[in-house]
């Protein structure tokens, strides 16, 4: 964390915890989310589709944030607008990005970056990878070159040629024109903030929720890449990511499956959803036995609304809206409620109303939280391992359930889930 | 074969922390004893030595080097493992890390003697394909709380069923097993 961020490009939607860098709607998310929810969506659609639709996602975010910070920057010659583009990508986590070409096209090698990295820690012993994992950042690049380059948003295409990932030395791309992808409504802070509903306070423990987000805030506000370009804190590898990218690539992939397996609908919901549970278990969770949360909220009191309150700070602090806690009901019963997610503002911009409840990330955060709070004794200070993770969540049926029972994207004032015990 | 029986082949061992007996080819766990001071789950282990001997097979075959007396030996920081095929099963011994690798050879031998003895024969009963591929991708695949929704998704194949792998056909059999590959990264099962 050496390279300091340009903090005053982080602002948050007032009581709606919304986040923004840069005018464009942004989230911090772990290796364990974006590695899961890449896969799911490979998973869904297979390997090519898959990683087409994950490149076009994250060039078409990328182009409008690289846009906004090169304007805001002033940035005016190519080199100029590669430099912001490069450093910001390291800023946020995502690796060292290093790109060169012209409107002809180019190249572009990465090292550390976040997805292909990440996936080589965490699974590379485990399993063989034979597709390159950083669609990404292959993303980034084009829209970095077509904004260097004064190009039409998404004309370049890239292909990452070699991956660490699949055990090369190194990740390189590729780039050069391809035919403009159709045209979508964009997504800014400004469209946010028209679609969201009147916001409200948590029914139970709202200053304290608000108290430790505050300081979170403060806390995370300087965080930036190291000398990798990476935010390795709390147990996990962080990103500072475009909200736009997740919600791309879940919500296309699910109208994928369901215009041509609706059978299947389900299964894709459920990754959906344990893409934001094994999230909010690592890093809400190494968030909550970090010494930095010890020295800010106190040691812990092994009481599970304790528990909770301080994942909603956290849910808060990282951007995902502005979590409260609706009803608690000890070992029973978890009712989350926000105003707006970073889902349901997406959804309504680029869809319009849903016909079903859609925001899998809160349905998940909001299973995994009730199980942090009942399952795990924080005064033990657990160490939260794969194995750790397995031995929680493999083989027979959970003892807590999730369901969302409002949506804000279908048109409800709020969005509700609950989080239910079994048995 | 009671637990009786293992408990008896190895009393008189002196440094051995544990005896693990896998039945091949579904490497199951048959049998196990631990010494009591040890936290080890055989179930989690047993399944693995006996895909560590068929690799090894495999391996020394490709080299035109194996032989039916193939024994291998693991030495690790805290434990000296050694691990024997012995007809239709895989024995796996593990010894405390700094007895010398003669003593280890001697008493393997003769606790392989022993187990030899009261060790069944067991009848080959072919188990469905399916459930051998769902049990192996169960025991390799990353984030294998999710691994049968994943394989549900890519393949069509109801959870349900999957979950049931013995009333797979033959073509979700072929499905499947090529979503295994897929995930895992391999060209072919070893099962």
């Amino acid at each position: 964390m050496s390279t300091p961020a340009a903090p005053s490009l982080r602002t948050y939607i007032p009581n709606y915890d919304l986040m923004n860098y840069g005018g464009i709607p942004t989230v911090y998310h772990c290796h364990h989310f974006n590695l899961f929810l890449d896969q799911t969506i490979d998973d869904a659609l297979g390997p090519d589709e898959g990683t087409k639709l994950r490149f076009i996602a994250a060039r078409e975010a990328s182009h409008h944030f690289i846009r906004a910070l090169v304007t805001r920057a002033g940035a005016l010659t190519p080199a100029e607008r590669l430099e912001v583009a490069q450093r910001t990508f390291a800023g946020m986590g995502h690796g060292r990005l290093q790109v060169s070409g012209d409107r002809a096209g180019g190249t572009a090698t990465g090292e550390f970056l976040h997805y292909g990295f990440s996936w080589a820690e965490k699974y590379g012993q485990k399993v063989r990878r034979r597709k390159p994992a950083d669609a990404f950042a292959a993303g980034y690049a084009a829209a970095a070159l077509e904004v260097a380059q004064s190009l039409e948003r998404e004309t370049m295409s890239a292909e990452e040629t070699t991956c660490i990932a699949t055990r090369a030395p190194q990740c390189t791309f590729t780039l050069k024109p391809g035919p403009q992808a159709k045209a979508v409504v964009p997504v800014r802070e400004p469209d946010v903030r028209a679609r969201v509903k009147p916001t409200f306070a948590s029914a139970t423990g709202e200053d304290t929720i608000s108290a430790i987000a505050k300081g979170l805030r403060d806390f995370t506000a300087p965080v930036a890449g190291d000398e990798r370009g990476l935010v390795q804190a709390f147990g996990v590898y962080v990103t500072l990511h475009l909200a736009g990218y997740y919600n791309r690539i879940s919500y296309d992939a699910l109208a994928h499956v369901v215009a041509n397996k609706p059978a299947l609908v389900p299964m894709l919901e459920d990754l959906l959803r344990e893409s934001g549970h094994v999230c909010v278990f690592n890093t809400f969770g190494g968030i909550l036995a970090s010494p930095e949360w010890e020295a800010m909220v106190g040691k812990h009191s092994g009481d599970p609304q304790a528990i909770i309150l301080g994942n909603l700070a956290i849910a808060r602090a990282l951007g995902f809206g502005h979590w409260t806690l609706a009803e608690y009901q000890p070992n029973e019963r978890v009712v989350l409620r926000a105003p707006a997610t970073y889902e349901s503002v997406y959804y309504l911009t680029r869809h319009g109303a849903s016909d079903r409840p859609s925001e899998y990330f809160f349905q998940g955060a909001a299973l995994a939280i009730a199980q942090l709070a009942h399952r795990i004794d924080w005064r033990q200070k657990p160490s939260l391992t794969q194995d750790f993770y397995n031995s929680l969540f493999k083989g027979g049926t959970l003892p807590w359930k999730v369901e969302q029972t409002s949506c804000t994207a279908c048109g409800h004032e709020y969005s509700e889930v609950v989080a239910t015990r079994v048995g | 074969m009671s637990k009786t029986a293992v408990q008896e082949s190895v009393a008189d061992v002196p440094s051995l922390r544990g005896v693990f007996i896998t039945a091949m080819p579904d490497c199951l766990l048959f049998d196990s004893w631990t010494h009591p001071d040890e936290t080890w789950v055989p179930e989690d282990a047993a399944s693995y030595f006996g895909d560590v001997i068929r690799a090894n097979r495999e391996g020394l075959k490709s080299l035109k080097a194996w032989s039916s007396e193939m024994q291998v030996t693991i030495e690790s920081a805290q434990v000296l493992l050694v691990l024997k095929e012995l007809r239709d099963f895989v024995v796996t011994l593990a010894f405390e890390r700094d007895v010398p690798l003669g003593m280890v050879r001697l008493h393997t031998k003769r606790v392989l003697e022993r187990l030899n003895n009261v060790l069944p024969k067991l009848e080959a009963t072919e188990r469905p394909r399916g459930v051998r591929i769902t049990e192996f991708l169960e025991r390799y695949a990353p984030d294998a709380h999710a691994v049968l929704q994943r394989v549900s998704l890519r393949t069509g194949i109801p959870i349900a069923l999957l979950r049931s792998p013995d009333r797979l056909d033959a073509n979700q059999t072929n499905l499947l097993e090529e979503s295994v590959k897929d995930i895992l990264g391999l060209d072919t099962l070893s099962l």
